[in-house]
């Protein structure tokens, strides 16, 4: 049994707003081990962003209130000040943002900002950083790392820029790597390019990875195990097989059918779940998803489920009215 | 486009003397008014030629140097710009060095604690000093030296010049230069906070804190350099709006920079000097923006690139 | 962060703009009470503000004079009341003049583009660049003699260039959003667009930067006082009162004090105005 790298209890997190206190992730509680790469899986919305910034601490100072624990290779993240999280931001754990041309400094030049971390933080003097710097460059992939270490961001492509940053969280070897949709704003083609560059450095570099994303097609290969969100709080976990084939939770269900699938016929409609995401100011005291439920009862609306270990399956779920046992088609994304 | 601005003011710099009522020649020459002098003043800026030929002639003398001689004073107009001018530079450059080593900081601070109590005081207080003109804030200091510390206010001017004593020099100039600080505080700092908190907003700030680096890393590293754009642009509007709240205070204090004796020739109408320190002026003002619109570009190759 | 939390903006949140305040109303009201005044002093029942009453001579604040008499025994309040009329005729006359010529010239230019926009915009850089105070000064040092029209109107001029760049600037915004795209697709004509699309979204900068535009007018008045290009005297203006009474200084400070407090505080609510009417109607600024 490989060590606990990452344990997460009853992490929640709350923001001051002008109409109100919005709680944007509750309650959700997790493992992640060694070399392992979890999914978070959700809409817009359901707060898996907060959730990976909350891990790591990179939450705004002001106007949030974070409770619970998370412990990170025995460093407790929930109310470490700015400093002591300062030591383990890039070395122990790193992310890789959504949208590389605003995540990236625009004025300044991208070898500089690889130099930057790895003289910071490591000590490393000019010549030093920078030859680090071109290495890592060529790990991610980026032909001539010569010439574009001197480039602006602007001037990269929105591949060759996600590259870069990841080249910047992997400067200086963290054991977890928070990926926050890492692929959303890239061309379909990159993606996959993207993502397997990811698989082959977490296994090069001994790493963890958690994978956050709405899109399922991306969950399916590359991890292990996934948690699935709505509305801030965890509706289903387990190993991605598990969830994939054996989901209890209609949500679960209608996410994994409103995926479009190759195998599909041309022309099949497009599943849409009802309604719209919940208004986290206004949440109801009932199951987040009741209200757009097609198996919703009466219980549904006025008691909030837990999460529970499912009897007759490997994983966890919340829900009052689940889907039965035995779901003979899987969904698959081949 | 330089050259276009350029000829503009110089053309409308040469207006001037037409503008006033009746004879030029008349007016130029004031109380030294007689046949002959009218005579010969006619012949040097041959205003008996139609105004385009004038101009010309005015035109070649200035870029010569020569900018007439004032029949007033009697003394080449250039001369007596040549002495003012150093001072108004020395008075521009100390102020703008307060103004910057104080705003910068503080708009820093402002915008790592928004809404503290330093931010909210030194919000009420720049908002308040915007509302007090430069001159406003002399009268009332002269007012106070004057009844609270016994000195009259006096005539004579207690200017130093630099080459004779350098801390005479600094103590001389100190309180104008401190007074159009902090007009210059006031603006830099509201801009440079508003500014800076929007910077903090953007993603690649959240990146830099995450690679672990200090807040004051982050804040002169990546922060500041984006958010200085504005302030430059600021910088280079106000060292222009500079000019009149500078010239009243030089009177005030009676400094004898190009500003208080500007107000000097208007008084005993020499306009020959009025005319010259007119260009002299907008040629500077010119220049300076052209100098920060440089340097604007330098710090953000996007702006050229769009 | 704030992409984060734009997730969550998608839902319905109140709309709450940033409330105008007490102060703000009180502001407005005192604005109000210094038009009144300045409108009005015809027919209050104030003391001739060039009647000198020689057996007052720099009276300290008073039952018969209210704020006191200067060295030449005329009646401070009076004069300042009078004086308000040349601040604010010169602020209000320079700006409608400014904003007459430069806004419409502005928003047509920014709407329209082409080479209309392109030949305005260069002229008005060109102008923009010769700094205007030296203009002021200059234009009104040699225009004599003296007169208020005469201040109102290079001052007006002198503005349009910043005017048009604000406005124009401000349309620009507004005019490449996709509701007015939208709007012009759905066979608008320019003039409605121009009124209904684009006027209403540009008022609220326009309407702030006239107040602030009308607060520096009124510096520039007193710093023109001080160069002796204001109004002649014995005509009372605020500028012309605080240079006056610096040679009388230590003998009458009211003298100095009234009229800058009036000057001062008319501007704090010019400013506070324009500035809160910007952030109540600027939706985009990042609010805290």
């Amino acid at each position: 049994m490989s060590e606990e790298l990452l344990i997460v209890k009853d992490l929640t997190t709350t923001f001051a707003t002008a109409s109100g206190p919005l709680t944007a992730v509750g309650d959700v509680s997790f493992n992640l081990h060694e070399n392992e790469t979890l999914g978070i899986v959700g809409e817009s919305g359901s707060g898996k962003t907060v959730l990976s910034r909350t891990i790591m601490g990179l939450q705004p100072r002001t106007n949030v209130a974070v409770s619970g624990s998370v412990q990170l290779n025995g460093f407790e993240v929930v109310g470490a000040s700015e400093d002591s999280k300062r030591s383990i931001w890039g070395t122990e754990v790193a992310m890789v943002f959504q949208d590389p041309m605003t995540s990236l400094n625009p004025v300044m030049r991208i070898g500089k900002q690889i130099d930057e971390t790895l003289r910071v933080r490591l000590g490393m003097d000019k010549a030093a950083a920078k030859a680090r710097a071109l290495e890592l460059l060529e790990l991610v992939g980026i032909p001539s790392p010569e010439q574009r270490y001197r480039a602006y961001p602007g001037h990269l492509s929105g591949g060759m820029r996600q590259r870069v940053v990841i080249a910047i969280a992997l400067a200086c070897s963290p054991k977890l790597l928070m990926a926050d949709e890492p692929t959303t704003g890239l061309d379909v083609t990159i993606q996959a390019q993207i993502l397997n560059l990811l698989d082959r450095l977490k296994t090069q570099m001994n790493m963890s990875v958690v994978l956050v994303t709405h899109d399922l097609g991306v969950v399916a290969t590359r991890t292990s195990r996934i948690i699935v969100m709505y509305a801030g709080r965890v509706v289903e976990t387990g190993s991605t097989r598990e969830v994939f084939k054996h989901h209890r939770m209609p949500y679960t269900r209608a996410l994994l059918e409103s995926s479009p699938k190759i195998a599909n016929q041309s022309h099949t409609r497009l599943q849409t779940i009802p309604g719209r995401p919940p208004n986290l100011l206004n949440l109801t005291q009932g199951c987040a998803f009741a209200p757009r439920c097609a198996y919703a009862t009466q219980r549904c609306h006025q008691e909030r489920p837990e999460l529970e270990p499912s009897s007759e399956t490997g994983h966890s779920f919340a829900c009052w009215n689940p889907l039965p046992a035995t779901t003979s088609e899987g969904a698959s994304f081949s | 486009m330089l050259l276009a601005i350029v000829f503009v003011v110089s053309v409308g710099s040469f207006y001037l003397i037409h503008l006033l009522p009746g004879d030029p020649a008349v007016v130029i020459l004031g109380t030294g008014d007689n046949p002959h002098n009218r005579a010969v003043l006619y012949k040097e800026l041959g205003l008996n030629k139609p105004i385009w030929d004038q101009y010309f002639i005015w035109m070649k003398n200035i870029v010569r140097g020569n900018f007439g001689t004032s029949f007033i004073s009697q003394t080449s107009v250039a001369s007596t710009i040549r002495a003012a001018l150093p001072i108004d530079v020395e008075l521009i450059v100390l102020s703008q060095i307060l103004a910057f080593a104080a705003a910068i900081p503080a708009a820093m601070r402002s915008a790592r604690h928004p809404d503290g109590p330093l931010d909210r005081l030194l919000g009420a207080t720049s908002f308040t000093l915007l509302s007090i003109p430069p001159f406003i804030i002399i009268v009332l200091l002269v007012l106070f030296i004057a009844i609270k510390l016994q000195i009259p206010h006096t005539g004579p001017s207690s200017y130093v010049s630099l080459a004779s004593d350098w801390v005479g020099n600094l103590e001389s100039l100190a309180l104008p230069a401190f007074t159009l600080a902090i007009a210059s505080f006031v603006v830099y700092y509201r801009v440079l906070r508003s500014d800076l908190i929007a910077t903090l907003q953007e993603e690649f700030i959240t990146l830099a804190r995450s690679k672990g680096l200090s807040s004051r890393r982050i804040m002169w590293r990546h922060a500041f350099r984006p958010s200085s754009v504005a302030l430059l642009g600021t910088a280079a509007v106000n060292i222009g709006g500079l000019l009149a709240g500078g010239f009243v205070v030089q009177y005030l204090l009676a400094i004898p920079g190009l500003g208080y004796t500007l107000i000097a020739a208007i008084a005993q109408s020499d306009y020959l000097l009025v005319q010259g320190i007119v260009l002299v002026v907008s040629v500077g003002v010119i220049a300076i923006n052209f100098l920060f619109d440089f340097f604007i570009n330098l710090i953000d190759p996007r702006i050229s690139r769009e | 962060m704030s992409e984060a939390l734009d997730e969550f903006t998608l839902m319905d949140r109140p709309e709450k703009n940033d409330p105008l305040g007490v102060l703000f109303w009180i502001c407005l009201g005192w604005l109000g009470l210094n038009i009144f005044g300045a409108v009005f002093a015809n027919l209050l029942p104030l003391p001739d503000p060039n009647f000198g009453n020689y057996s007052a001579i720099n009276a300290s604040p008073g039952l018969h004079h209210l704020l006191g008499t200067d060295d030449l025994g005329r009646d401070i309040f009076s004069r300042i009341v009078f004086g308000s009329r040349v601040s604010l005729a010169v602020g209000a006359g320079a700006m409608i003049i400014g904003f007459g010529i430069g806004a419409p010239l502005g928003m047509l230019a920014a709407y329209r583009r082409g080479r209309f926009d392109a030949i305005l915009t260069a002229l008005m850089y060109v102008l923009l660049a010769f700094p205007a105070i030296i203009a002021t000064i200059a234009v009104l040092s040699f225009w004599t003699p003296r007169a208020l029209l005469k201040i109102i109107i290079v001052i007006g001029l002198a503005s349009v260039p910043v005017v048009y760049r604000v406005i124009r600037t401000a349309t620009m915004n507004i005019a490449t959003k996709d509701y007015v795209i939208a709007a012009r697709i759905q066979g608008a004509t320019d003039r409605r667009i121009l009124f209904k699309e684009l006027l209403p979204n540009v008022a609220p900068i326009g309407v702030s930067f006239l107040l602030i535009g009308v607060a520096t007018v009124v510096i520039l008045e007193g710093a023109l006082a001080f160069l002796g290009l204001s109004v002649n005297p014995p005509t009372p203006s605020w500028g012309n009162m605080i240079n006056e009474s610096r040679t009388v200084m230590a003998q009458n400070p009211w003298l100095v004090i009234f009229p800058s407090l009036a000057m001062c505080l008319l501007l704090l609510c010019l400013n506070f105005i324009g500035d809160r009417l910007r952030s109540h109607f600027d939706v985009t600024e990042v609010k805290l």
